[in-house]
């Protein structure tokens, strides 16, 4: 029997309305380290990635989100208890400072996507250029393009960025993840201020029609709970 | 709070379709690793790209869609 992890907070002393879990199991709350785990009894040591588990863990861990800030695991993190208990009490001072960090807060996501420019056609003169030097012509095309790709993503990085300057607490911005994203942002942001960070984030989107916006939230906090911590832990980095 | 009280989009989005995958970008990509004690069905460095590419095709059908619209 393994435990199923869902998230884990400092403030729940008790669930108000035991939930569901993955493949159907009931939720429970591991008190342990002056942290409270949220986790289900799992007889298996594989947890199968379907969309109806994905679901499951993302209810429980909303199902606080009300009540306080949880820092979620991620998915399919299936553990012994001991394995569990000894995560917590080797990492407990890094936890503590990752839960005062996201305290009151929810995550809000920001995914643009911009129309492609027309394709640049090449020059006339090209149609008589050897391999060689169509080879190069083309690199340097693409190379000039990518820098204008990126700068624009930069552009608008920090156009987005000033809209919701002093409403954020935090936020993790990843530019051109892909050829067409411009960038996919996650803001920390107080439960206080989310009501001014959608008006903000709407006023954004009416300024700039010629970008595709797709903002969701508010998440738990998903995108401030583990990167840095871990790479803390696992390289000793202080 | 619900899920999504707000997606803004340009023009009408598939809002569930998109609710779905956006708790899938976060759900898989991103929360608390327990290092080296992960045990899922796919490899994990798999589920990150798993879930990105899942998301972002999925937005760009819903633009190509949406640009098509417009023309006609």
């Amino acid at each position: 029997m393994k435990l199923y992890v869902y998230c884990l907070a400092d403030d729940i002393e008790a669930l108000d309305d035991p939930a569901r879990g993955i493949s159907g199991a009931p939720v429970r709350l591991l008190k342990t380290h002056d942290f409270s785990v949220l986790v289900s009894d799992l007889d298996a040591d594989v947890v199968q990635v379907t969309g109806e588990n994905a679901l499951a863990h993302a209810a429980v861990v909303r199902s606080i989100l009300d009540r306080t800030t949880p820092l979620p695991f991620r998915f399919g993190t299936l553990v012994t208890e001991q394995q569990l208990v000894n995560y917590l009490s080797s990492r407990k001072p890094a936890l503590e400072t990752k839960l005062a960090h996201v305290r009151g807060c929810v995550e809000m996501s920001v995914k643009i996507i911009q129309e492609p420019a027309a394709q640049e056609s090449a020059p006339d003169e090209n149609v008589n250029q050897g391999a060689g030097t169509s080879f190069l012509a083309q690199k340097r095309r693409e190379i000039l393009g990518g820098g204008q790709s990126a700068a624009e993503a930069t552009r608008i990085s920090t156009w987005l960025h000033d809209k919701i300057s002093g409403l954020i607490r935090a936020e993790q911005v990843t530019l051109r993840p892909t050829e067409k994203l411009i960038l996919a942002a996650a803001h920390l942001v107080e439960r206080a201020k989310v009501k001014k960070y959608r008006e903000n984030m709407a006023e954004a989107c009416q300024s700039r029609p010629d970008l595709h916006f797709l903002l969701s939230g508010p998440w738990p906090p998903y995108s401030f709970a583990n990167i840095e911590l871990e790479f803390k832990t696992q390289f000793g980095v202080s | 709070m619900s899920s999504f009280e707000q997606i803004i989009a340009s023009e009408e989005w598939q809002e569930t379709d998109l609710s779905l995958l956006e708790t899938l970008d976060h759900v898989l990509n991103r929360g608390l690793v327990i290092a080296g004690e992960i045990t899922i069905s796919v490899a994990d460095i798999d589920l990150i790209f798993v879930g990105l590419n899942v998301l972002v095709s999925s937005v760009e059908t819903a633009h190509e869609v949406l640009r098509k619209r417009q023309t006609e």
